[in-house]
């Protein structure tokens, strides 16, 4: 007997979330839930990693295999595991501290090495878990923490164009305000085959209230993505950040290689150590 | 598209919408109840249980054959379903009234959504359908706005917080 198919809520776990009322982050498990009920994942074939912070909380809300894992280090996991079970699918998640500072060579060497697995980075350009100080992303004269009360002084990193540089393929960007839309984009990153990324910004209502007033300038892309390196380039570094959709496409061949797929047996790797 | 169709497609969209808009009340509840903000957890509750009733409502409205199935993201509304509060509209030190303003806010909307629904339908059965639903919705808003006159204003201190998050480093 064929069973029902699986909706959203069947693919959110008994754990109750403990973000704060308001986050942006509710709106991402949401829209994780919606886009594996519409794909129609199997609940024992999808795995979720994170890191460490609020965002990297999600794959207990989530139900599905789920690892929580070493701060930055999430993808580094998501890799391994795509590469030792390719028949998996994996979703990695984070946040902009875990996933551009802790864990930025990690995210660098993901878009280059152009796994198959989707990586999902929840910005909210400060580190909320640890109480509002700075992150990567946090804008240069950003005055609400007392660590930093005349702002980190420094420029934010623009995820989408250091992805594009490292090598990344298929770059989108979200906003927690319009979770349909989110479901849609990770949808596509998870057909997508190779390294997806998808930049959602997830906003932090309890430090940073100010961010509520970004429903006001995001924007939806209305082209079709760009799948020129060099005018994407271009297009990343003057950009506001607030545009959405699928930005930019530009498949290629996903590592490993197809002749270091077959997995090998045990006599195989015996002879390969053998002095 | 024939009538019975047109009839499919509207509740499917009632469906999806008094079901989302019932699992939002309840996960804003649970959010709001784990900060301890039991007033405004107790209304999302209750918010959830009259959702829960419409969804039941829908459900049982009698119909041959299975309703058609939608990707999230190809609904009839641009962003998240009418009747849903935003994830973001909320806050842990928010008061009653607010959350009486952003439930009236979704009466309001459901209630657009059916009575523009109603007027562009081509099917009798189902401008019928959706008209009662938009006078439905339109009660509830009624009741609402009703309860918003007995609640003292919002405090300018709302969000002030005597433990506040922000901690000195």
């Amino acid at each position: 007997m064929m069973s029902a198919p699986l909706k959203a809520r069947d693919y959110k776990s008994g754990v109750k979330p403990i973000w704060c009322p308001g986050c942006g982050h509710y709106s991402v498990l949401n829209a994780v839930t919606k886009a594996m009920a519409a794909l129609a994942l199997s609940r024992d074939d999808t795995v979720l990693v994170s890191g460490i912070g609020c965002s990297s909380r999600l794959p207990a809300y989530a139900e599905s295999y789920g690892f929580h894992g070493v701060h930055g280090r999430g993808l580094a996991v998501a890799q391994g595991l795509k590469v030792a079970r390719p028949d998996l699918t994996v979703i990695a998640l984070g946040g902009d501290g875990d996933g551009f500072s802790i864990g930025g060579n990690h995210f660098l060497h993901a878009c280059r090495r152009n796994v198959d697995i989707t990586y999902i980075a929840m910005d909210n350009e400060v580190y909320g878990m640890t109480k509002g100080q700075a992150s990567p992303t946090t804008a240069i004269d950003w005055e609400h923490s007392k660590l930093t009360p005349h702002g980190p002084g420094v420029r934010p990193f623009k995820p989408a164009a250091v992805a594009l540089a490292a090598g990344a393929p298929w770059i989108a960007r979200a906003y927690s305000g319009n979770p349909n839309q989110m479901a849609r984009l990770i949808s596509e990153a998870v057909s997508h085959s190779g390294f997806s990324f998808l930049h959602v910004l997830s906003q932090c209502i309890t430090f940073c209230p100010e961010q509520t007033d970004w429903k006001t300038v995001v924007h939806e892309r209305e082209a079709a993505p760009l799948t020129d390196a060099g005018e994407a380039a271009a297009r990343f570094f003057g950009e506001s950040g607030f545009e959405t959709g699928l930005l930019y496409q530009n498949p290629r061949a996903s590592w490993p290689p197809q002749r270091q797929r077959e997995p090998a047996s045990l006599a195989d790797i015996a002879g390969r150590l053998r002095v | 598209m024939s009538g019975a169709m047109e009839l499919k497609r509207f509740l499917a969209h009632a469906l999806e919408m008094e079901e989302e808009a019932m699992n939002r009340y309840r996960e804003l509840a649970e959010a709001l109840r784990e900060h301890n903000n039991l007033l405004v957890a107790d209304f999302f509750e209750a918010m959830a249980g009259e959702s829960a009733k419409h969804l039941e409502e829908v459900k049982s409205f009698p119909i041959a054959g299975d309703l058609p199935v939608f990707d999230p993201w190809d609904y009839d509304w641009p962003a998240d379903a009418p009747e849903s509060t935003s994830y973001e509209a909320v806050h842990y030190r928010m008061d009653l009234r607010r959350a009486l303003e952003l439930a009236l806010e979704n009466e309001r909307e459901a209630q657009a959504f059916y009575a523009q629904y109603a007027e562009s339908t081509t099917d009798l059965e189902t401008a019928r359908l959706a008209s009662s639903y938009a006078a439905e919705e339109a009660d509830h808003a009624r009741r609402l706005e009703e309860r918003l006159k007995h609640l003292p204003p919002t405090s300018p201190s709302q969000f002030e917080d005597d433990d506040p998050a922000h901690i000195p480093e």
